[in-house]
């Protein structure tokens, strides 16, 4: 059995209405969150979940970590129903919603980390040794002392990540953990990621909007839209299949005649530069390179990188989301 | 066994976090004594205008002691902790959700600490204040060493019976997501019957034998009248068998309402 399984998940929330003339009650409107969503986690995996706004994400992590129940579906982790056996359940995951706090504002974080401890009922010695490890990687040390409020929010998100894995669980869920970071906060909490995921095998579900988080951290995506599972399997293939077009800039040391394209690829000139656009699944790039060489001689050439929110954005909007 | 014993811990680590948080604000710890000391002052010279040629049942000194001693602890009865209310409001609360521990107990001893802490806090210096005024405006020594005595258990049980019944209201603002209807109707019942507005001695005699019974009056009341010697030593028994009563029946009430919404929760926002 899988570490995580989830079989046939559903959840609906009823929103009242504002209430039309005529009408005695706010009329009531079922929205579905999830609808029969399904899917697997082994121990040790890294594994993105993306969607747009609303598409039934965070409503699988607050299922998945005993907060919610669903309407009905069947849901295991490592053996536990999660909202069943929530005790049980809650002590081995660690949970980081990007867009609040479960440290304390007002005093220093070591004192916040001091009472986690307490609740999870973490030995002594097996605290500090932790502690002594996630300062490192998430370069706390100097910081323990500061209350909170003083943190800026990189910072308190380094600190957040640290209050959520002290208990050392074997499952982290990160809901949205890079929301608002400058780019060396991003880096650092990615590196940080991998290391946790590599050195200690925890098993990371990982919720976002920045493609970035899931091309540097995830092999794996699922893809959530309208509370439906969309796809899942590897990043690359995900791309690939949305990969329709690709933009090559070159510059020649002479005047070129520009005929010598081959067939189905857009050509525009911006002064010395020839910007192609090509589709790669008719034209593969090697074949392109061959034929912007033979045209004549190439001072510079860059092939664009695949950008992976638009890809996204077109996936969204051929999935109709 | 091992187990309660450490849960036990935990909830007295999170009632000593909680209670530092409250000697953090010291901005309202005096804005509060100054606005309670205040409404003392008011009531005592409303009541020594009533009592001016007009004997009444019950002795001055203890109509002012009555007052101080509850507008010392006024902040046992009416104060909501603003962190727990915000995290209902925006959806913090789920991390909460995601601790091994009770609900009901993480926030019983929350509450626990912000009542006894910053009731305390406020009450000592008021105290103080009020022994130093003159008499027939002050408070009046305890009826005896062994009426404080009495009087101090009363009060520890009465901060755990209001305690219970804050978080009765917490379990309806989960459900309701805004404090303020349950409350203001909650703050009414808590103002007219646990003697804050008008003392209930001053109450007909006939209501008193209901009033007293009721959970509010064991609050301040009962604690009140135990140390100016209106209720007996002997009676200090029955009235904390009472106290206990409410204790146990409020938290009751409170620990079902929580399980219940630990079923159906809504977690607020994306």
């Amino acid at each position: 059995m899988a570490f995580i399984e989830v079989e046939n998940l559903n959840k609906q929330f009823i929103i009242r209405k504002k209430r039309e003339k005529g009408q005695l009650m706010r009329p009531k409107e079922e929205i579905s969150a999830l609808r029969e969503v399904s899917f697997q986690v082994n121990q040790g995996e890294l594994v993105g979940y993306i969607g747009p706004n609303g598409a039934g994400k965070s409503t699988t992590v607050k299922i998945l970590s005993g907060i919610l129940t669903p309407d009905s579906g069947c849901v295991s982790v490592d053996g536990l129903v999660p909202w069943a056996d929530r005790k049980a359940h809650v002590r081995r995951i660690g949970v980081v919603f990007g867009q609040r706090s479960q440290l304390w504002w007002d005093v220093p974080i070591a004192d916040s980390f001091a009472l986690l401890k307490e609740i999870y009922h973490v030995p002594e010695a097996a605290y500090q040794a932790r502690m002594g490890e996630l300062t490192e990687a998430l370069q706390l040390g100097d910081l323990m002392r500061t209350p909170l409020r003083l943190l800026s929010l990189g910072q308190r998100m380094r600190a957040e990540l640290c209050g959520s894995l002290l208990h050392s669980p074997s499952l982290l869920f990160l809901d949205e953990p890079t929301i608002g970071l400058d780019a060396v906060s991003k880096l650092t909490l990615r590196e940080f990621l991998q290391w946790e995921n590599r050195q200690r095998g925890t098993t990371i579900l990982l919720t976002t909007h920045d493609m970035e988080d899931i091309t540097a951290l995830c092999s794996r995506v699922m893809v959530l839209g309208h509370g439906r599972k969309l796809y899942d399997g590897e990043l690359t293939d995900l791309l690939a299949r949305y990969d329709t077009e690709r933009i090559i800039t070159a510059r020649y040391e002479e005047e070129i005649s520009g005929t010598a394209w081959p067939e189905g690829c857009q050509i525009r000139r911006n002064g010395e530069n020839w910007i192609i656009t090509y589709a790669p699944k008719k034209i593969p790039t090697a074949e392109m390179m061959a034929r912007m060489q033979q045209a004549g001689h190439l001072r510079e050439c860059t092939v664009q990188p695949q950008n992976v929110d638009r890809l996204i954005a077109r996936m969204y909007q051929e999935m109709e989301l | 066994m091992m187990n309660r014993m450490r849960s036990f811990r935990t909830y007295g680590a999170i009632f000593r976090m909680r209670r530092r948080m409250e000697t953090q604000y010291r901005g309202a710890v005096l804005g509060g004594v100054v606005c309670q000391v205040f409404f003392g002052l008011v009531l005592i010279a409303v009541y020594r205008a009533l009592y001016t040629g007009n004997p009444q049942p019950m002795a001055l000194s203890a109509i002012t002691t009555y007052v101080w001693l509850q507008q010392a602890f006024f902040r046992m009865l009416l104060a909501s902790d603003p962190d727990l209310m915000e995290k209902i409001r925006t959806g913090a609360i789920a991390y909460d959700l995601c601790r091994p521990l009770s609900l009901y107990g993480y926030y019983y001893a929350r509450i626990l600490a912000q009542k006894w802490m910053g009731s305390l806090l406020r009450a000592l210096p008021m105290i103080l204040l009020a022994i130093l005024l003159p008499p027939g405006w002050g408070l009046a020594a305890p009826a005896s060493w062994a009426a404080l005595g009495c009087a101090s258990a009363a009060l520890l049980m009465g901060l755990c019976c209001v305690s219970a019944m804050e978080n009765i209201t917490m379990a309806f603002t989960m459900r309701t997501l805004d404090p303020r209807g349950v409350q203001a109707m909650m703050n009414l019942l808590m103002m007219t019957f646990s003697g804050n507005i008008l003392p209930l001695t001053l109450f007909p005699d006939r209501w008193q034998r209901v009033i007293t019974l009721l959970p509010y009056a064991q609050l301040l009341d009962a604690p009140i009248r135990l140390y100016t010697g209106e209720y007996a030593l002997e009676e200090a028994s029955r009235i904390l068998a009472i106290q206990a009563g409410w204790t146990v029946i409020l938290i009751g009430i409170g620990a079902y309402l929580w399980r219940l919404n630990q079923r159906r929760l809504i977690i607020q926002g994306g």
